[in-house]
């Protein structure tokens, strides 16, 4: 028994060793990985010929990171469809169109540790070539100088195609670090059955519109809804973490607060922040929104909404579009769910986050020069830029192109003048959030008034950016 | 067994009372794990809690086994782990032993250093450590994952305390009858301290199993991931689907399940004779 056990451990340990050597079999090359064909588009053979692309150059391998975003090369129903099926095929596409000694390496990481994934990478010098990623959650890695500019990727036409919104997302002092791809308009959205129950016919928007209400037309429906149906919350309400924060900023910007100043210090402690903030307590005193806000998260709310236990609450065009299919094919008990702004004076506050691709600064020229080609290639060609209709393409021509398909998409262009850009993409945007949800958490609880809490909140976070600029590569 | 209540003293049978509902309140977290497992996403959040599936919604296994490689990282999961743990085991037991009964120089200096990198998280030196792993080319395979893990501290100083209680007349014996060092830790030690090596078995494997961070650095590939990578990575993170999350973590569970329930003998004893030092 001592012998064989002794053997099965010595040949655990030779196999263990043997096993490393497989690791050569398991990369995935978008070269050699067969993914769902599409049409040819001829776009990067045009591209050849402009010379862009190096087709006599050294053979290497690009990496690709991403997150989780959407599945399929254009549409989740495809066959064999995947995170990673796109950047697959676009690879594929570019290695065959525009240049051969170029092939690609997609990695799909989970989106909970990119921090930790790209931070060991950073100081082991093994970057990717390229991240498709949010433009905020990247914001302190262009500040850190691990993203380099794509300026001289980007034409006249593609600055006129995207919105001036969408651009801010993705600029810091006039340098451009993203060439943005696709975005996720965050909005409100409401129970439009609960509504007509509690007799507010007249508050609900069009099946395709996005109902815009007064902060005292939010206040009047919410208490309505709370006399009629004492079963259901009014609204939502989260402050657990940084989870779905940007919905706060929005909030605190309902009276016209611009929450940074012209120097990029945050001032959202002035009257009309303090005005917001106020209005929110105010709203939670009076049993208006779900209680123990401090203690919920945005998916929280976002379960009790799907469950009919909050009438209004939160939402992205992708969790709207995965709440419809999900309400289609049976997995929550369908209801007419709708979209609203957050309210605001004079006018309603929308945001949006802006996804695209990022050249990182991996520190080798050709590599870099080759990341950028294929950047300018997969957001140049008429049929790969379609995908972006998975989310909401940036680009107006796209949104022409695929307008019937999406039928929310009218409104959320008419909506895009809303649209301010929420991270001012200042340093130290990431570490800026983590204190601003332990002041709601103390606004919520009563320990602080609304006025103690952002006068904390801004002296902290003046801290950060300060601290945030003065390792920055840019103002530096 | 109404007999035996019968014949049971009032304290006895409040204790096992509360014994049962200790285990029952221990025992309630796997249950709400498997039949979450099997909801909707949204039905896990239902008010009041559904404590059973009104319907049995298989699609997140579905879509975990047919959809993405689980098998394929359930295997990676079973194989780095087992493999980590039987080198701890190796290498552990081999130090333990000479710091325990060998006589040489600097070995309390020595312990004492081991003793201090308890201390440190492996956190800290998380980036020297993947910078190692580059440099051998080990990035994306098995032995990136295992190696790093195989030198525990932990597992040498908690075999010592088992081969401290081993009376030093039986290596005294064993040499006296001529045997050699390694006979004398293989065929007499070796079995005595049995329940520490299978406390340490568990310990580990638990701590590989469920070790994401280095995992998740060290797999690149998608048939590299481990299955906690592996479910991670197919998690949106604007949308997380949290039944999903809980049909990867009850597979999870399962292996680390079974390696309880047939190592609990000497885990059990293991604990218990570590415990305490005649």
């Amino acid at each position: 028994m001592k012998k064989a056990l002794s053997i099965l451990l010595a040949s655990s340990m030779m196999l263990s060793l043997a096993a490393c050597g497989g690791k050569d079999t398991v990369s995935t090359t978008a070269a050699s990985e067969a993914a769902q064909p599409a049409a040819d588009s001829g776009q990067g053979e045009s591209k050849a010929e402009e010379g862009k692309a190096t087709p006599e150059g050294e053979p290497m391998e690009i990496t690709i990171w991403l997150t989780p975003s959407w599945k399929g090369v254009f549409s989740g129903d495809e066959p064999g469809a995947d995170y990673d099926s796109f950047f697959v095929e676009a690879g594929k596409r570019y290695t065959e169109n525009v240049n051969p000694n170029v092939t690609f390496k997609v990695e799909v990481i989970p989106g909970d540790s990119r921090d930790e994934k790209l931070n060991v990478a950073e100081s082991t010098n093994t970057l990717p070539d390229i991240v498709y990623e949010g433009a905020f959650t990247l914001s302190s890695y262009y500040h850190k100088g691990s993203i380099v500019t794509i300026d001289d990727i980007i034409t006249e036409d593609d600055r006129k195609d995207i919105a001036a919104g969408i651009w801010d997302n993705c600029q810091v002092e006039g340098s451009t670090f993203i060439f943005p791809f696709a975005h996720m308009p965050g909005t409100l959205v409401y129970n439009a059955d609960m509504f007509r129950e509690a007799g507010l016919d007249d508050k609900i928007a069009g099946q395709y519109e996005i109902a815009t209400w007064t902060p005292d037309e939010l206040k009047e429906i919410l208490t309505t809804l709370k006399e009629k149906n004492p079963n259901v919350y009014p609204m939502s309400l989260f402050a657990m973490n940084n989870q779905g924060d940007t919905w706060n900023l929005t909030w605190l910007r309902m009276f016209g607060n611009k929450f940074y100043g012209d120097d990029g210090h945050l001032i959202v402690n002035e009257e009309s922040g303090v005005k917001a903030l106020q209005y929110l307590l105010d709203l939670y005193s009076n049993g208006l929104t779900v209680p123990g806000a401090e203690s919920l998260t945005s998916n929280d709310c976002n379960a009790m909404f799907q469950n009919k236990q909050i009438a209004v609450s939160f939402t992205n065009s992708t969790l709207f579009t995965n709440l419809q299919t999900d309400m289609t094919n049976g997995t929550i008990e369908p209801f007419d769910a709708r979209l609203a702004n957050i309210p605001g004076e004079p006018s309603p506050n929308s945001f949006t986050y802006v996804s695209g691709f990022m050249a990182m600064n991996t520190g080798k020229e050709e590599r870099i020069a080759a990341a950028k080609d294929f950047i300018d290639y997969v957001c140049h060609d008429p049929e790969l830029v379609l995908a972006s209709k998975n989310t909401l393409p940036v680009r107006e021509s796209v949104t022409k192109a695929v307008s019937d398909e999406l039928l929310f998409l009218p409104a959320y262009t008419e909506n895009a003048k809303y649209i301010y850009n929420f991270s001012n993409n200042i340093p130290g945007y990431n570490e800026l959030r983590n204190v601003l949800f332990p002041e709601l958490q103390a606004a919520f609880t009563g320990q602080k008034t609304a006025q103690e809490a952002l006068d904390s909140y801004v002296e902290k976070g003046n801290v950060i950016i300060d601290e945030g600029r003065k390792n920055s590569v840019i103002y530096n | 067994m109404k007999k035996k209540l019968k014949h049971m003293e009032p304290f006895d049978l409040i204790l096992n009372i509360l014994v049962c509902l200790g285990a029952v309140l221990n025992l309630f977290p796997f249950y709400w794990l498997i039949t979450s497992s099997f909801k909707t996403s949204a039905g896990i959040f239902k008010m009041p809690p559904e404590w059973f599936p009104s319907t049995f919604h298989y699609k997140n296994y579905i879509d975990l086994f047919v959809g993405q490689p689980a098998f394929r990282w359930a295997f990676n999961s079973i194989w780095v782990s087992v493999v980590t743990t039987l080198l701890v085991v190796t290498c552990s037991s081999l130090a333990a032993y000479a710091f325990s009964k060998l006589e040489f120089k600097g070995k309390n200096i020595l312990f004492a250093l081991f003793i201090g990198a308890l201390m440190i998280p492996k956190e800290i030196f998380i980036v020297p450590l993947f910078q190692i792993i580059l440099k051998f080319n080990l990035s994306d395979s098995y032995m990136g994952m295992i190696l790093p893990n195989v030198a525990t501290t932990f597992g040498v100083f908690l075999l010592k305390g088992f081969f401290d209680s081993v009376p030093d007349s039986i290596r005294e014996s064993g040499r006296l009858d001529g045997a050699k060092e390694m006979t004398i830790f293989i065929k007499l030690i070796m079995p005595i301290v049995k329940p520490g090596i299978g406390a340490l078995f568990i310990l580990n494997f638990v701590n590989v199993w469920n070790d994401y961070l280095w995992q998740m650095l060290i797999a690149r590939s998608k048939d590299m991931m481990t299955l906690m990578v592996g479910t991670a990575s197919i998690m949106q993170e604007i949308s997380p689907n949290y039944a999903y999350k809980m049909a990867g973590a009850t597979v999870a569970s399962l292996p680390m399940l079974l390696i309880f329930i047939f190592f609990q003998r000497y885990f059990t004893k293991g604990i218990t004779m570590g415990a305490v030092k005649e």
